[in-house]
């Protein structure tokens, strides 16, 4: 029985089933199998990281999902960008996503990835996480519940069988775009340094 | 010289080669010089022919080596490494305990002049005083022996022992293994061992590991089944205390090359362990075989690890683990030739090393010292650790310093040897019971019940067989699907972008940032009880303890010889009064 | 050549039963561990899907051919040790290449398989798989020792090394009830060689990085999860033979080997994870007195 928001978000998730026709028949297959198992990099990017615990164990059990954490991201599918990123955090959030395999998948959680949320006005973060890296699926929220989140794996389930999730397709053919925008902010080098680095290089504030 | 000396070792293997059916008896009475009864000789036999080869191909594959690079080996080795190659053929070819001694001797006086330029002195005292004290103790018990029945021959020594009363037996049986556990390094012996191999040229390293210790082993076995005749009486306690020599040699010293950095010193303790296996079936009328097939596998092994360090130490002018690394596709050749003698170190199935193992664990099981079976097999498991610290901290992991980077692969001269005991090891691997024939005709000569031998690919034993081709051809052919199947898989192969695309917890390492986990790799054991009283604990103590001892000791004698020369003179007198009244008792 | 090709065929179905028992059991021990915690764990069929999933990369790192080779030979040394393991005890059919080895070359194929890995790891240069490696070495010995004296009062008392005849010696009482201070110390062994707490800090996930398993991705990581499934069958099957009696029936089988895992699992749900001095320390000193005693009242009689 939905009712109130719950039946807000069966509408607004209605029309994630388009059609398929797309795709070949042995990418159905594929991505049958790709959405039964999503092993989730452990890395804590932000605050939004406290609900990843409670999401991954006893009480709200994301792995009857099929949803695991994976310990590097050599073995990892999705990257959780939970809540803000500091330029620190940003340049291991892409050092860490460009050493995934893919097919590989961002779910950004909490409002400071869709327009900065809480920090819209801090020296150190970034506003708008779709300028930097490709995301795939949103979750508001500041910070969203195990609920939400969960909620936001089966839209990324239902979107991997549809053969919609392809923002590594994207970052790859618009690379040049993503790399300007992180440049800017980052400077000339944007993987991790280990100096203070947003007074050092061009850019920052 | 190093042409000479290579151009010699080829001719005397195959001039062995082929003679090897023949026999050649050569028998000479020293009446001639007033020495009644006492007999010498030279004959050829089954034991004399195998480890006569054992030296040969040693001698050659060390000899082709040396023509890699003029540096990297002293003259002095190619000078008298002839000489020292056939004082070994002398000492195995004889049959009397006289010619026996006079190769040891000269076997301890050549390499002490080809240790004496690269060593320390403090190394190169050590050895002395060990050869010395080896050859004084053999020497005394084949005097005790020839004051049995009057004869220096090996096949009448067993008259002239049982002839002795027991406390002479004793005496003697422990003389004579002193004297040949301190070639072979058994453990508390040793203490010569790790420094001289450590110091000397890497060539002659590979020499001193692979043949050198070997004439220990062939002066035990000819003492042990012809003198004493330890098979034809109940002599359990004498078995039990060489088997528990040998394993603890084999526990201790592979807990010692965990630890170790320097390349030779891990080699060397490595040595002592791997002798240590032997040892311990040495005395069971079953396990002679087994010793017989390690010590021909572990020549092999010993001979390929020192080669391939050498090369990698010419190479890069490193012996450390902690300054080297990432040598794996720089030089690839090497690589592979050091994978393979590290899967038969380990005496892993499909190669050589497993069969001599599994010949002395069935022997050991087949004489139910089981404890001393489970020791065996505790130090064999533990080996993997040395074993994988050698292979990581040369080839795989990163180069520890610039230079590392841009080499090129070794002289093909060392490379060369390598492919030879390399293909030896992969054909023994896959036909285990190839030299079957050649240890059964050993096994005859000492009076032992042969292995039995079907056909050359299946190994028996007392306790089953096992057939090493079909290891090796399934191993072969699973790992050809394997690779087939992971070519055609859909998920395509990218290459990390360089040294540094690894998964480092999204930090990116730079140059500077240790990556090479080659130095502490084992440090971390030290906090198992059991293996830091290993590592804190060395022979040297015991030897440093008793020099004191005896330093004190003639410290007080030495104040009976006062500045007075008449007191001196008394003593003297007196002194002699005493040798002469105890000779007439 | 018809007994060539019924060789190869069994020798095929033994394969694919390794498979897809080892990743079944696997989602058993996802969902049994999920029920001691109180919530419903993945499907069953949970690691078919993970690995389908990782062979379906478009594309898996690699840092050279020895790092591709590295898998391979893990694979082919779990796959060695399973042929080398007779399936039935008291049946003709499926015993695989055990004919011609015997459990010494069982034993030592057992270790073929880590070093692929520990290669592979290592030419990659990622400091925490070397770390990995170097732990699992350690606790290879101190789990050895023992499960060797077990074992090898084992083979004294049936005089024999053959891993069929030691299985079917046990029609009367089976070696655990019989000889149970040597099934003790071969327990603690095979929990971790199982990789089971508390002795499973090998592969610790976040504390060494995963260890070995930290630089492999896509196929590499999916041949290293099918070759971990296929060697713990392999294993189980071992043990079953050796202390459960054998097995003549493939329902037999399944039956003790699930007993056998479940008890694993339970052991590892209930304990927390020793460091790796700690276990080499607990590993050198109880087990191995036990082993001791029981090899001694087994075989001094």
């Amino acid at each position: 029985m939905t009712e109130g928001f719950l039946k807000e978000q069966q509408t607004l998730e209605s029309d994630l089933n388009s059609d398929t026709s797309h795709k070949r028949s042995v990418d159905t297959l594929m991505d049958w199998f790709r959405r039964r198992s999503i092993f989730v990099l452990a890395y804590g990017t932000g605050c939004g990281a406290i609900e990843m615990p409670p999401t991954f164990t006893s009480r709200y059990d994301a792995e009857r999902l099929g949803i695991r954490g994976a310990a590097t991201p050599r073995q990892a599918d999705v990257i959780i960008v939970s809540g803000y990123c500091s330029y620190k955090t940003l340049r291991r959030i892409i050092r860490s996503y460009e050493q995934m395999s893919n097919p590989k998948y961002i779910l950004a959680l909490g409002s400071c990835t869709v327009n900065g949320g809480m920090y819209w006005d801090s020296y150190n973060t970034i506003k708008k996480l779709e300028d930097y890296l490709p995301v795939d699926m949103y979750v508001n929220g500041c910070m969203p519940r195990p609920e939400s989140i969960l909620e936001g794996f089966i839209a990324l389930q239902k979107d991997i069988a549809n053969g919609k999730a392809s923002s590594w397709e994207k970052y790859e053919k618009n690379y040049e775009f993503y790399r300007k925008n992180q440049e800017a902010v980052l400077g000339k080098q944007v993987s991790p340094a280990y100096e203070t680095d947003w007074y050092l290089y061009e850019g920052g504030l | 010289m190093r042409i000479i000396n290579a151009l010699l070792a080829l001719i005397s293997l195959i001039i062995l080669v082929s003679f090897w059916q023949d026999n050649f008896s050569l028998y000479v009475d020293l009446a001639l010089l007033d020495l009644h009864g006492v007999v010498i000789g030279i004959q050829t036999s089954a034991l004399a022919n195998l480890f006569a080869l054992l030296i040969g191909f040693s001698w050659l594959m060390v000899s082709l080596a040396s023509f890699a690079s003029k540096q990297s080996s002293h003259p002095a080795l190619f000078r008298w490494l002839p000489i020292l190659s056939f004082a070994l053929f002398l000492m195995v070819y004889t049959v009397d305990y006289l010619l026996f001694f006079i190769g040891w001797e000269i076997m301890s006086i050549v390499t002490y002049f080809i240790l004496a330029p690269t060593l320390t002195p403090q190394a190169l005292i050590k050895y002395v005083l060990f050869a010395m004290a080896s050859a004084l103790a053999l020497l005394m018990g084949i005097v005790i022996l020839y004051s049995g029945a009057e004869t220096l021959l090996y096949m009448d020594a067993n008259q002239g022992f049982m002839l002795l009363s027991l406390e002479m037996k004793i005496v003697v049986t422990l003389l004579m293994l002193f004297a040949f556990f301190i070639k072979l390094g058994a453990i508390g012996l040793h203490y010569w061992v790790v420094d001289s191999y450590q110091q000397a040229d890497t060539l002659f390293s590979a020499y001193l590991s692979a043949i050198l210790s070997k004439m220990g082993l062939y002066g035990v076995i000819i003492f042990l089944t012809q003198a004493v005749d330890i098979y034809s009486f109940d002599a359990t306690l004498l078995t039990y205390s060489i088997a528990l020599i040998g394993v603890i040699s084999s526990i201790i010293a592979t807990f010692k090359a965990i630890r170790e950095d320097d390349l030779k010193r891990l080699l060397a303790y490595s040595s002592i362990a791997q002798l240590g296996y032997i040892v311990t079936v040495l005395a069971l009328a079953n396990g002679m075989g087994g010793a017989l097939y390690h010590a021909i596998i572990h020549t092999l092994i010993k001979l390929l690890l020192f080669i391939n360090i050498a090369s990698i130490i010419a190479l890069t002018k490193r012996s450390k683990v902690s300054e080297l690394g990432g040598l794996i596709y720089r030089t690839p050749h090497s690589f592979v030739m050091l994978l393979i003698a590290i899967i038969a170190l380990a005496g892993m199935p499909p190669l050589g090393g497993f069969a001599s193992k599994y010949l002395i664990y069935t022997s050991l099981l087949d004489a139910k010292m089981l404890l001393i079976l489970s020791a065996v097999m505790f130090a064999s498991v533990s080996g993997f650790l040395y074993i994988y610290k050698l292979i990581y901290g040369i080839y795989l992991g990163h180069p520890t310093h610039k230079s590392l980077e841009s080499l090129q692969e070794v002289s093909k001269w060392y490379l060369l040897p390598q492919y030879i005991i390399a293909l030896l090891l992969i054909i023994i691997g896959t036909f285990p019971a190839l030299i079957i024939p050649m240890i059964n005709s050993v096994l005859r000569q000492l009076y032992l019940t042969s292995i039995p031998y079907e056909t050359i690919t299946t190994l028996e034993s007392p306790l089953g067989a096992y057939n090493g081709s079909v290891i090796m051809g399934a191993f072969g052919a699973i790992f050809v699907v394997v690779l087939f199947f992971l070519w055609r898989v859909k998920s395509k192969t990218k290459e990390a972008k360089d040294r540094f695309d690894i998964a480092y917890c999204g930090e990116e390492p730079t140059t500077t940032t240790p990556l090479h986990y080659g130095y502490g790799m084992t440090k971390e054991l030290q906090r198992v009880s059991f293996i830091a009283t290993i590592w804190h604990s060395s022979s040297g103590t015991f030897y440093n303890a008793l020099t004191e001892i005896l330093y004190a000791f003639s410290n007080r004698i030495r104040k009976l010889y006062t500045g007075n020369l008449a007191i001196n003179f008394n003593w003297i007198i007196l002194f002699a009064v005493l040798l002469l009244w105890w000779g007439t008792q | 050549m018809v007994g060539d090709t019924m060789i190869l065929f069994e020798l095929l179905l033994i394969l694919l039963t390794a498979y897809s028992v080892g990743f079944i059991y696997y989602g058993l021990y996802r969902n049994i561990t999920a029920r001691f915690q109180r919530r419903f764990g993945p499907p069953i069929t949970q690691s078919f899907y993970d690995s389908i999933k990782f062979f379906s990369k478009e594309e898996s790192t690699s840092h050279g051919w020895m790092f591709y080779l590295g898998p391979i030979i893990a694979m082919s040394g779990a796959i060695m040790t399973l042929f080398f393991i007779p399936i039935f005890s008291n049946s003709t059919a499926f015993q695989g290449l055990s004919e011609y080895g015997n459990l010494f070359v069982v034993l030592y194929l057992m270790v073929l398989g880590p070093l692929g890995n520990a290669l592979g790891v290592g030419v990659s240069g990622n400091p925490f798989g070397v770390m990995g490696v170097t732990r699992g070495l350690s606790r290879l010995f101190a789990l050895e020792l023992p499960f060797y004296i077990a074992l090898i009062a084992l083979m004294s008392i049936n005089q024999t090394a053959d891993i069929a005849t030691i299985a079917s010696n046990q029609q009367e009482t089976i070696n655990a009830i019989a000889y149970p201070l040597l099934f003790i110390p071969a327990l603690f062994a095979f929990i971790g060689m199982m990789g089971q707490s508390p002795f499973d800090v090998v592969g610790a996930p976040v504390e060494v990085y995963s260890g070995p398993a930290s630089e492999f991705s896509g196929k590499f990581l999916a041949l290293l999860m099918s070759q971990s499934a296929i060697f713990s069958f392999a294993k189980l099957v071992l043990m079953v033979h050796l202390f459960l009696g054998g097995a003549s029936g493939f329902i037999e089988l399944l039956l003790k080997t699930f007993i056998l895992f479940l008890f694993v699992i339970a052991f590892g749900s209930l304990y927390g994870r020793f460091k790796t001095p700690q276990s080499i320390d607990f590993l050198l000193k109880v087990p191995t007195a036990i082993a001791i005693v029981g090899l001694i009242l087994a075989t001094y009689n």
